[in-house]
């Protein structure tokens, strides 16, 4: 029974991990690069991955670009939209921690403040290919998670 | 003549085939890797992942990697170590034991793989005592 439970969650989640659909929050530069990770250089759609318009409809929300505190509410807003499971990739130093702006009045010190965060990528910002470095770091998560398993055990 | 009618695409997809060992050894690296490719192979590193290039394919996918056998389905981009960094990333065109201005000293560490989400995971910490005090809520009575 545990096998048969686990061969289960591997199924689950490699149908989460391999239509992994992101809410674009671009908030700032660190967007441009977000959209070079969706153009033909880098080629976001070959791991699945497809952005969504409405966090409805969408498992990951990349957070890329300064939030300030005025933008708080709405990225909370969006982030409680969304449906289980999410995940939250945080991209470039202003959303990991508030980078430049860390000192700003009116700049949120880092997003994990507001959402919870799964995979921080570190740049300034960040190239494409750090972004989908992460993705695929999400990706390796994704994997390792065991909801039945744990629902099992309970 | 082999040009115009298509043949070569052909023998280009035998070739493959035969390169990627034969039609199991095709499936089993499409499986893997999903995606068949053939290559001149320039180099191993001392992992045992093997380096191609096939000037063929268009710049950007002209250079690749295949990482070593007991990686299975869990390569990862950080298990290129850094010598192969740029030639992968056409940063130079040199290989790496071609490359003449390339430094070698004793103190240089061997490359570790990214290990975030395992157990030998990078976790930073502060040895100098916080200046500012966090904000403790007040519990619900």
């Amino acid at each position: 029974m545990e096998f048969a439970v686990t061969r289960f969650d591997d199924l689950v989640n490699w149908g989460r991990k391999s239509s992994l659909w992101p809410l674009t929050f671009g908030l700032a530069c660190c967007a441009v690069e977000m959209m070079h990770m969706a153009s033909p250089r880098y080629d976001m759609d070959r791991y699945g991955v497809v952005f969504r318009a409405s966090p409805r409809q969408t498992d990951v929300i990349i957070v890329a670009g300064t939030v300030t505190n005025k933008m708080s509410h709405a990225v909370r807003k969006v982030y409680d939209q969304m449906p289980e499971p999410k995940w939250v990739i945080s991209m470039g130093s202003c959303a990991n921690g508030g980078g430049y702006y860390h000192y700003s009045y009116s700049v949120v010190r880092g997003v994990d403040r507001i959402i919870p965060v799964d995979i921080f990528v570190p740049g300034c910002p960040p190239t494409a290919e750090a972004l989908l470095y992460g993705v695929l770091q999400l990706q390796k998560k994704v994997k390792r998670t065991a909801t039945f398993q744990m629902w099992y055990r309970k | 003549m082999d040009k115009f009618i298509g043949l070569d695409k052909l023998a280009r997809f035998f070739a493959i085939i035969k390169q990627n060992g034969g039609i199991t050894g095709s499936l089993f690296k499409l499986f893997r890797q999903d995606d068949l490719k053939v290559g001149t192979l320039v180099g191993e590193d001392k992992y045992g992942n093997k380096y191609y290039e096939n000037k063929m394919y268009f710049y950007g996918r002209s250079r690749w990697v295949e990482y070593a056998d007991h990686y299975f389905l869990d390569y990862d981009g950080s298990q290129v170590p850094a010598e192969w960094f740029g030639w992968l990333h056409y940063k130079t065109d040199y290989l790496p034991h071609q490359d003449p201005g390339r430094p070698k000293y004793n103190w240089m560490s061997d490359h570790k793989e990214n290990m975030s989400g395992t157990s030998r995971q990078y976790v930073p910490y502060s040895t100098t005592p916080p200046k500012i005090h966090s904000w403790v809520p007040p519990k619900a009575k």
